[in-house]
């Protein structure tokens, strides 16, 4: 099973200018993260972020489709079953650019999440199961 | 969250062994070394493990010690599509203010 996350924002600026705040390593690291993202597709880079547990802080990044001023789309991997894709989308919208979010392929079939949500799962069980044996234990 | 990172905490099999064992319910420390053929006192020292982690508690019950799961720290870590949905809300955000501030 694969999850995603789909967000949109309106942006009163030509789609130009918000594809140069996505695009130029310096803008981009003002609102998102230090990177040394250049737009060429193939390119690999990192963005670094603080460490958090299970995560270095460092995202695995490489550049998948770059299309001008309309379409950019990166790998993004970093953190325990975090391989993903983020694509941003733009399309001229009245005097403004929307800007609309992907961030997919959040995987749930990853060994280390599987068991850990085999344990979630066992945690609540497992209370239901131990309390109902205090139950029955006591009737007896 | 512990002192311990979690995922530090289950990178060891012995140990999400012992968090396996103890789903169905608490079990005291010599249940689970029998259970799992490793003397006592390595079993005290993964718990211990565990127990900085947050993941598994101690109780008292009359003169016996039992270690309980307690899951919600993983829920914290497996929890990755709420925690992005938060961090992009906070990005577009930065980069509407960044783009206002652009001349």
């Amino acid at each position: 099973m694969s999850a995603g996350i789909h967000t949109d924002a309106y942006l009163p600026h030509p789609a130009e200018r918000v594809w140069r705040a996505l695009t130029d390593p310096v803008l981009l690291a003002g609102w998102l993260m230090p990177n040394d993202f250049q737009p060429i597709v193939g390119h690999r880079f990192t963005f670094r972020t603080d460490p958090a547990p299970g995560f270095d802080g460092i995202i695995h990044c490489a550049v998948l489709a770059v299309r001008p001023p309309e379409l950019l789309r990166i790998s993004w991997t970093g953190g325990p079953g975090i391989d993903t894709t983020v694509t941003w989308q733009l399309a001229a919208e009245g005097r403004g650019t929307r800007l609309i979010l992907s961030h997919e392929g959040f995987d749930d079939t990853d060994p280390r999440q599987r068991a850990l949500r085999r344990m979630l799962d066992g945690g609540w069980r497992g209370h239901l199961a131990h309390r109902l044996e205090r139950t029955l234990d006591a009737l007896t | 969250m512990g002192d311990v990172d979690v995922f530090a905490a289950i990178a060891s099999p012995v140990r999400r062994a012992l968090l396996d064992a103890l789903r169905s319910g608490p079990l005291p420390v010599h249940q689970l070394a029998d259970d799992f053929a490793i003397s006592r006192p390595a079993v005290s020292q993964h718990l211990q493990v565990l127990r900085n982690a947050d993941l598994v508690a101690e109780e008292r019950v009359g003169r016996e010690r039992r270690y309980r799961l307690q899951p919600r720290p993983l829920r914290e870590v497996t929890d990755w599509v709420g925690h992005y949905e938060q961090f992009w809300s906070n990005r577009l955000t930065a980069l509407r203010d960044l783009l206002d501030e652009q001349p």
